[in-house]
């Protein structure tokens, strides 16, 4: 019996033009559930794009977005986030700079521990042993992401490589099913970079959550990806195998031509 | 603008300081004067919806500048039941919170669309519709000559009871309002809900990203800061027993900035510090009262390039110096 | 009585569009609303009565130097405050220029009292125009209104100031790394609109008759109308959104009820922020 693969998200026909320019033309393109899909191209190609418009910040011009079979063009960003458990960061390191770190994950977790609107205006019993859970959660998560001693620390005051790690951590913390990181390790140093490709491989084993990864840092991607998926000026140039796809001349020469 | 939040650390401390000030104002009036007394009691006037604008402003980021429309449509609600139902304060005070609570709703859902500037402006636009509506709906409001001798507050659960009418009897009541007003305040920041409106303060985006319902957070910021508004206007309109349009007048959203920019916005002590420390101010300058608002443009002029954390921060560096602390330097980076 | 109407409601959105533009440029270049700008609409207003009144100066003699008592107060509060509001963000501005919004104008009330004083000057005399008569000084505003906006108009597009003006608005660090001197440009531009605002005042005095302190806080309210309802940064926008404010709101006082003038600003303010919830005041996308 031969057991189809789920998809974890599925774009189809995704286009988007800010007025007269096409940002992303047209995409096709199936992540399966499970894998980690790295997301290539030159500069200005039209990833963030893509993601903006899987995350539903933005809202494609045409095309459709699923999560699994749920087709979720055009909704909200924070719906998409708490029912589809499609997370993602940005290509800037954003925090909540007044928080501590301790905070932004409490934070980001709130959403699958306080589910209801009404339950997060709550100040008894209940909501403060969540809230607690949620601590010692979030300590966890910075013992992994090795940021345990700025727990306390208020994010803003956290170098760009730390708020980087700060922004990745909290992405694990609401049992995320798929998660979309955008240059999550550029401006980051070496070992801090392994650190993090030890975490995906972890949360990727263990919890089974999928990946898309746009990187500059091929080399880090080649490793880390189950496959990878080349963009260029909008489209797909190449899919498929990360070592095969780095050769195909083709990409070799968009990225050249920039 | 920068804003600090209420860290959990010391919320025990928190606590018991608050318990020491509250009992320090319960015996205030054992030793003050009644001038001084009703100082305070204007000065808690003005902290109620200081209080909601230090919610919208302080936490979840938006400067609403219709605190007082809803201060006054609190007051005209208040003084209505009163003077035509004869009811009991506690029914006053409550339909004077909901009222204006209710009234936010649907002014929201325009004005919530707007971010930055153009949210300031129809906040703006809204106190001077409803000024518009309290001088042409004659037949509810009297107009222009608004209403006078608004009842006393009644204390009863339904009818009899006992009217407060002494300063020492107001100021109590005062005292009793604003603790369980900064009580209401505390608890909804310090609730998981009050952490989103500080992620939305931060950045509404990434807020929105990690599934915070930014809107509704921000729709309960507007409703809950004109419920804390109708009930400063519900207190005024029975201490000072009359009410007219003029109570939309920007003076006195211009009072409540003070008391918050100055006080120290984002803080909970902050606003109320600014309620005691620039109303007994504006009471020496009682003079003129121009010279009261040249000093309240100073202070929100100078607020933002000299003390943008408003007096609670030096404030406290004071007092910290004054009484060596243990719970100083108890958590570090 | 509708080509009245009309002609009234003219004048006064003249009135407006010549308040509003400098609000608009100042908008523009430094990137915050000056919540103050009524105030010196009030204060060329007194500086232009003083003048006349206590100098015993004639009213175009008391035009110049109003404006220029107006130029040297905006020097001194663009060079203690605005130029440093380029980097702080749109509410700090706002609470700052509210600031000195009430300081102007508790300081005007305490200067000159508390009560209207009256405004002697201005031609007033009937001129017959289009079979109509209407007092010389209003047609001087529409003229003064018209040449001033043609004046802006060739600054910010031909002259190198104005290139300087374009450039800080779109983007301060890159001219703080070109070498721009951004508070410079802000200051000027702060001073020529606050003179706009003061200008505008001075015309209008003659007209209104009455002055007092606070008469500039209405001016503010109508100014930010208008330079929604003008599309933000255009100039000609802000003179068509001037005249059609001033002509609904001597429509409004005539047909509706005189209560209700006032109320045409904000509503229009609301409809307009309404209709373009997000098309004005967008801070720059960091996405
Ligand atoms: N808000 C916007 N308005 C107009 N054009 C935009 C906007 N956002 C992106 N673009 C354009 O869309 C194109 C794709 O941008 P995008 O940020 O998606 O590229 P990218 O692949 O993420 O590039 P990089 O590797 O530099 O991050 C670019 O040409 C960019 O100029
Ligand atoms: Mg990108």
């Amino acid at each position: 019996m031969v057991v189809e693969p789920r998809t974890a998200l599925s774009l189809r026909g995704v286009r988007k033009a800010f007025g007269p320019i096409v940002a992303v033309a047209g995409v096709d393109l199936d992540i399966v559930a499970g894998e980690i899909c790295g997301l290539i191209g030159p500069n200005g190609s039209g990833k963030s794009t893509l993601f903006d418009c899987c995350t539903g910040l933005l809202r494609p011009t045409a095309g459709r977005v699923l999560a699994g079979a749920t087709d979720i063009t055009g909704w909200e960003m924070a719906r998409i986030a708490r029912q589809e458990r499609l997370l993602r960061s940005f290509q800037k390191a954003v925090v909540f700079r007044a928080l501590t770190a301790e905070d932004n994950l409490v934070l980001a977790g709130q959403m699958t521990a306080f589910p209801g609107l009404a339950a997060t205006f709550g100040c008894g019993q209940n909501t403060r042993r969540r809230v607690r859970e949620l601590r010692d959660r979030a300590g966890v998560l910075l013992e992994r992401v090795g940021l345990a001693h700025m727990r306390h620390a208020k994010a803003g005051e956290m170098s760009f490589g730390q708020q980087k790690l700060l922004q990745f951590a909290s992405m694990l913390m609401p049992e995320p099913r798929t998660i979309l990181l955008d240059e999550p390790f550029a401006g980051i140093n070496p070992v801090l970079i392994e650190r993090i490709v030890e975490n995906i491989r972890a949360v990727n084993r263990e919890q089974g959550v999928t990946f898309v990864i746009v990187e500059h840092n091929i080399d880090v991607l080649r490793d880390l990806s189950h496959r990878l998926v080349v963009l260029s000026r909008g489209s797909i140039l190449a899919d498929g195998d990360p070592d095969a796809v780095i050769r195909d001349p083709l990409v070799v020469e968009a990225y050249l031509a920039g | 603008m920068p804003r600090f939040t209420v860290a959990g650390q010391h919320f025990a401390g928190q606590l018991a300081s608050g318990a020491l000030i509250i009992a320090c104002l319960a015996l205030f009036p054992l030793v003050a004067s009644s001038y001084q007394l009703s100082t305070l009691i204007i000065s808690m006037v003005f902290l109620l919806p200081a209080l909601g604008l230090n919610l919208i402003l302080g936490y979840a980021g938006m400067l609403s500048l219709a605190q007082m429309g809803f201060f006054g449509v609190g007051g005209y609600t208040s003084a209505l039941l009163a003077m035509h139902f004869g009811t009991p304060f506690w029914l006053n005070f409550s339909a004077a919170c909901l009222v204006p609570a209710l009234l936010a709703i649907p002014l929201a859902i325009p004005a919530l669309r707007l971010r930055h500037t153009s949210f300031v402006m129809c906040t703006i636009a809204f106190v001077f519709i409803l000024e518009s509506v309290s001088k042409n709906w004659v037949g509810l409001t009297r107009g222009d000559m608004g209403l006078s001798s608004v009842p006393r507050p009644r204390i009863g659960l339904w009818s009899g009871g006992f009217i407060v009418h002494t300063t020492v009897q107001y100021y109590y009541l005062g005292l009793l309002l604003c603790v369980l007003a900064v009580a209401a305040l505390v608890t909804i920041v310090r609730s998981p809900a009050g952490r989103y409106m500080i992620a939305i303060r931060e950045d509404e985006v990434l807020a929105a990203s990690i599934g915070g319902r930014t809107w509704h957070y921000r729709l309960a910021a507007f409703v809950l800061s004109a419920a804390f508004a109708g009930a400063g206007g519900s207190y005024y309109v029975h201490y000072v027993t009359v009410i007219s349009p003029s109570v939309f007048d920007p003076t006195y959203t211009n009072t409540v900035l003070v008391v918050v920019l100055g006080g120290g916005v984002g803080t909970i002590m902050g606003p109320i510090l600014g309620g005691v420390v620039f109303i007994a101010l504006s009471e020496v300058l009682r003079i003129a009262p121009e010279l009261r608002m040249v000093v309240y443009g100073l202070i929100l002029t100078t607020s933002v390039f000299l003390f943008p954390k408003g007096i609670v921060e030096p404030l406290t560096a004071v007092l910290r110096g004054a009484i060596p602390s243990r719970a100083r330097g108890s958590h570090g980076r | 009585m509708l080509q009245n109407l009309l002609t009234d409601g003219l004048v006064i959105g003249s009135v407006y569009a010549l308040v509003s533009v400098g609000m608009t440029v100042i908008l523009g270049v430094l990137g915050q609303i000056n919540f103050a700008h009524g105030e010196y609409y009030m204060a060329g207003a007194f500086a232009a009565w003083w003048a006349i009144d206590r100098l015993g100066l004639s009213y175009i003699e008391s035009i110049p130097l109003a404006i220029l008592i107006v130029a040297v107060l905006s020097l001194v509060i663009g060079y203690v405050v605005m130029q440093r509001l380029v980097d702080v963000s749109f509410d700090a501005g706002i609470i700052a220029t509210l600031g000195i919004s009430l300081l102007l104008q508790n300081g005007a009330t305490l200067l000159f009292g508390g009560t209207y004083q009256v405004f002697d000057g201005g031609w007033l005399a009937p001129m017959r125009v289009l079979g109509e008569d209407i007092a010389q000084q209003r047609i001087l505003i529409v003229l003064v209104t018209l040449a001033v906006f043609g004046a802006l108009e060739w600054l910010v597009r031909k002259s190198s100031f104005g290139k300087q003006m374009r450039a800080v608005a779109q983007n301060v660090e890159c001219c703080h790394v070109l070498g721009l001197d951004v508070r410079r440009v802000v200051l000027i531009t702060f001073i020529l609109g606050t003179t706009l605002a003061a200008l505008s005042g001075v015309m209008t005095a003659p007209i209104t008759m009455n002055i007092y302190g606070a008469m500039g806080e209405a001016i503010t309210l109508k100014s930010f109308a208008v330079i929604v309802m003008g599309g933000m940064g255009s100039i000609g926008g802000t003179l068509l959104a001037g005249w059609v404010l001033g002509i609904m709101e001597s429509l409004v006082a005539a047909y509706v009820g005189l209560q209700f003038r006032d109320a045409v600003a904000f509503t229009l303010l609301v409809l307009v922020l309404m209709w373009r919830p997000s098309g004005f005041f967008n801070t720059k996308a960091r996405y």
